[in-house]
């Protein structure tokens, strides 16, 4: 299958859309780039939001050396056009790096303005919150900016206890009030702190920390090329691993003018949405853990384990699949295999359906479920809540509908829904996944009848990535939309320039201190809980910080050291 | 003479026996939640070639947690107030230790023959409790703090329930011995009043044991360990050990106060053993059918179940009093 573009649509862009730009590029599959001067990057963004209700899927900036910064937004505009993804552009000059913030007319952009800020040391002017976000959490703060928060004496004279200032509010009010919810708290499993100002029990204010994480996997990607950056990008998370493969070969075909056989592409549908399913399964277990209910944590989790030997029997392996190539898959499922699967998937479907819903009616459930982590769909909007959290907020928000992979999602072939729910809490939330799960068995069951019915080539030789070729890769991984930006070298055609990862956490974690606000403490870890946050997701996102890197960084040899030593003790 | 010789010796024995009582309950309480839950759980006949490694069975396997806690190193915070953080453990050890000699074992009326030892043995057990609470709130941390306060919320409410379960099994029967309780002939409004004060004493254990969903004083996914945040080694040892009294004194006086006869006599010894795995069971089965509670919901739940059912007790205790 050869994945086209509608015909002059960067004409369409430039003509309907945005006339103003001084460059229009289109790329493969309905993404067009639009050049425009750093001065305009706001009144575009105002543009696009308030006219087309175009969406912000991620602000960030390539660093092009001697010719300056590019700031580049990536807006969705599959409302307003089949498929169209605007990548706007603006070269700003390395003197004196700043363009306009565009964090007030979308607020989407916080996160993502502060991240290149903190890592790039571009400046976005007129950024509402200066504090940095992704630095390490001892960095001093507020970061090259001056700017005092509200309430603190500032005299530039920092001392390491008083760097980071949560929540705006004078040292000695944070000392009586404040409760740190992380960096590591049993209730989240990874390193985040989320700081909340309690009364009694009831949560007044929050904010969340975010950087304990940086692997510097995007750098990685950089320095190893196209074919071994699909492994690598694999590894950017351990639960949604399929998903990131998926949307990083999307961004890799779109370099190139690629072509997949359909085989492949159902094989790669039935493990994203495998994926899905045992994500999802694990979800409702760290929920049930997170309510202090170990039955169903267990209950759920052994589910989840006969997911992964289905995977494992198709792929080999259970975490990582490494069946991620251009052009196609690695491995191919036998008919007999597809055969035997479906009967287990099926199988699993009907126990998953009676489990889940025996969970969803449990009262002490509903009612620690009900209510808690409130999200309005305006606030979904307006936040950049994406994934199940958005369409818990009613929000039919759905990538695989909207702008899909390079998979098989296309309705006339298989027949799916995307779930949505008006719930708009934690019970949306929950409800939305169990149902998702079951449509990704339904989408698992009709790949494997596919697969068992039909042979044929699994994978057609990529082409050689042009030089300078830019690519987005979309895809739908079971937190929600995850964006690959990806710029290919000038001068090397088996290296990419430069790979931007936008995961979905990302965007859910910035709106976590939104949705608990007003909530009971024995609802924060519900609330964290809820958005299924992937935090070595957010963090992988960013490169190492080089002042930071070469202070903390370690050889292979130092710490395989380090850890005999532990061994003989 | 013989009688007095008799109750020192059994006052001796019951110690060790209601420790190893308890630590089975535990252990039952454990290994039934694991089969619940799809898991194994700590083993009752260990697989033949983990014998040599690990003995051939690990009923004491709650036994050997604390005594491995009594080997670790003992943290006390800076910011704690040191006599109260240190002393807590161990009142609370006392007086669960204390409480169990007024309630009565199968062929060992100990000292519940004494006047008023229901009064006695309950606010025994309460004070064991009050020094979980004091002792955390004394350690200076947050999440003491919090877990503390969650306690004393959900103390409240459970004792409420208690005391009113066991007044009015004490007004129906007129007596406030709990050996005369455990003796008594059975009526069949006795047996109505057993059902209903019964089950408000159970909801009351629930609460008493931080069975689910009433575990929020040591909610881990919110508030790490709770009360006992900052305890460690033998402190905390002490701690649990006095758990796994107040475990068999709960479950003894239940047996006493609503199974008449099977305190008593040392030939109804298995009959309590089986009542005692059966009231265990129960516990387990609450304990993995729910998740934990909100503590504005426990009190509310507690609120909704204990004023009608120790009204109801009341009511029908009062009528047999009056009446029969």
């Amino acid at each position: 299958m050869k994945f086209e573009s509608t015909p002059d649509i960067a004409e369409y862009v430039k003509k309907e859309i945005y006339p103003d730009g001084l460059e229009y590029v289109p790329l493969r599959e309905n993404r067009v780039v639009v050049k425009v001067a750093p001065a305009d990057l706001a009144k575009v963004a105002d543009l696009f939001v308030k006219k087309f209700e175009a969406r912000l899927i991620h602000a960030t900036a390539v660093d092009l050396e001697l010719k300056g910064f590019e700031v580049l937004h990536i807006y969705d505009f599959s409302k307003v056009k089949d498929r169209l993804v605007v990548v706007v552009k603006a070269l700003v000059d390395k003197d004196s790096p700043e363009f306009p913030s565009i964090a007030n007319i979308t607020w989407q952009a916080t996160w993502a303005e502060r991240e290149m800020k903190e890592l790039l040391g571009v400046k976005p002017s007129g950024m509402p919150d200066p504090r940095h976000q992704f630095l390490p959490h001892e960095w001093p703060n507020p970061v090259e900016s001056g700017s005092v928060p509200e309430g603190y004496a500032f005299d530039g004279s920092t001392t390491t206890k008083e760097m980071y200032l949560p929540l705006r509010m004078p040292i000695e009010e944070a000392y009586q009030t404040l409760i740190p919810i992380g960096p590591y708290h049993p209730g989240v499993i990874e390193g985040q702190i989320v700081y909340v100002k309690v009364e009694g029990e009831q949560v007044v204010a929050a904010d969340i920390k975010t950087g304990f994480h940086h692997r510097g996997i995007m750098k990685l990607i950089e320095q190893r090329g196209y074919n071994k950056g699909a492994f690598i990008a694999e590894r950017v998370c351990g639960i949604c691993s399929a998903a990131h493969g998926l949307a990083y070969i999307t961004c890799t075909e779109n370099l190139y003018d690629a072509e997949v056989p359909d085989r492949a592409l159902y094989i790669r549908t039935l493990l994203v949405e495998l994926n899905r399913m045992h994500s999802h399964l694990l979800w409702v277990g760290v929920v049930a853990d997170v309510i202090g209910w170990k039955t169903g944590f267990m209950l759920t989790w052994g589910l989840r384990e006969r997911v992964m030997d289905i995977i494992e029997a198709i792929t080999g392996n259970r975490v990582n699949y490494g069946i991620w190539r251009m052009g196609g898959v690695s491995r191919d499922v036998p008919q007999e295999l597809a055969e035997k699967a479906k009967r287990t998937v099926d199988d699993l479907r009907d126990e998953c359906a009676k489990l889940l819903m025996l969970v969803a009616d449990h009262p002490v459930v509903k009612s620690r479920l009900i209510g808690v982590g409130p999200l309005t769909k305006a606030q979904a909007y307006d936040g950049g809540a994406v994934g199940p959290v958005a369409r818990a907020s009613n929000w039919k928000i759905d990538v695989r509908a909207d702008n899909p992979p390079h998979a098989v999602y296309d309705p006339k072939v298989i027949s799916w829904e995307i779930i949505t729910d008006d719930h708009c809490d934690t019970f949306g939330r929950t409800l939305v996944r169990v149902k998702e799960l079951l449509v990704s068995c339904g989408i698992v069951s009709q790949c494997l009848e596919y697969l068992a019915k039909t042979t044929g080539e699994i994978r057609i030789k990529p082409k050689t990535v042009p030089l300078g070729a830019e690519a987005v890769g979309l895809n739908e991984a079971p937190r929600g939309e995850l964006a690959y930006y990806i710029r290919a070298s000038d001068k090397d055609s088996s290296l990419p320039h430069s790979i931007r990862i936008r995961t979905p956490s990302y965007r859910n974690n910035a709106i976590i201190p939104l949705m608990l606000v007003g909530s009971n403490l024995a609802d924060v870890p519900v609330v964290m809980g809820s958005t299924d946050q992937c935090l070595a997701c957010t963090d992988r996102l960013e490169i190492i910080n080089e002042r930071d890197g070469s202070r903390k960084s370690m050889t292979w040899d130092q710490l395989v050291n380090l850890s005999r030593r532990v061994s003989r003790w | 003479m013989v009688d007095l010789i008799y109750t020192v010796v059994s006052l001796i024995v019951i110690v060790p026996l209601a420790l190893f009582l308890g630590v089975v309950y535990s252990f039952l309480l454990r290994k039934l939640s694991a089969r619940f839950q799809w898991r194994v759980g700590p083993m009752l006949r260990m697989y033949g070639d983990l014998k040599p490694l690990l003995g051939t069975s690990r009923l004491l396997q709650p036994l050997y947690d604390i005594l491995k806690l009594y080997g670790k190193e003992t943290v006390v915070p800076d910011v704690s107030r040191r006599r109260l953080f240190v002393y807590s453990p161990y009142l609370s050890l006392i007086f669960a230790v204390a409480a169990i000699f007024f309630i009565p074992f199968p062929g060992m009326p100990l000292l519940s023959g004494v006047p008023y030892s229901l009064i006695i043995a309950s606010y025994l057990l309460i004070a064991s409790i009050l020094f979980t609470i004091l002792g955390p709130i004394a350690s200076g941390s947050p999440w003491a703090a919090i877990g503390a306060r969650r306690e004393v919320e959900l103390f409240l409410v459970s004792e409420l329930g208690f005391v009113l379960s066991i007044f009015a099994i004490a007004i129906a029967r007129q007596s406030l011995v709990i050996w005369e309780l455990s003796k008594g002939a059975q009526s069949v409004y006795l047996a109505l009043l057993t059902v209903t004060a019964g089950a408000l004493m159970f909801a009351a254990v629930l609460g008493k044991l931080h069975i689910k969903p009433f575990d929020m004083p040591e909610a881990e996914a919110e508030i790490v360990a709770g009360p006992y945040t900052e305890y460690s080694g033998k402190l905390l040892g002490t701690y649990y050990l006095s758990k796994a009294f107040l475990l068999y004194g709960l479950v003894a006086l239940f047996i006493s106060l609503f199974l008449p006869p099977l305190a008593t006599d040392v030939l109804w010894l298995p009959l309590y053993l089986i009542a005692a795995f059966v009231l265990v069971f129960l516990l387990t089965a609450v304990q993995v059918l729910n998740p934990r509670y909100r503590i504005r919901n426990a009190i509310n739940w507690y609120l909704k179940v204990v004023i009608p059912l120790g009204l109801l007790s009341f009511i029908i205790a009062l009528a047999i009093w009056l009446v029969v």
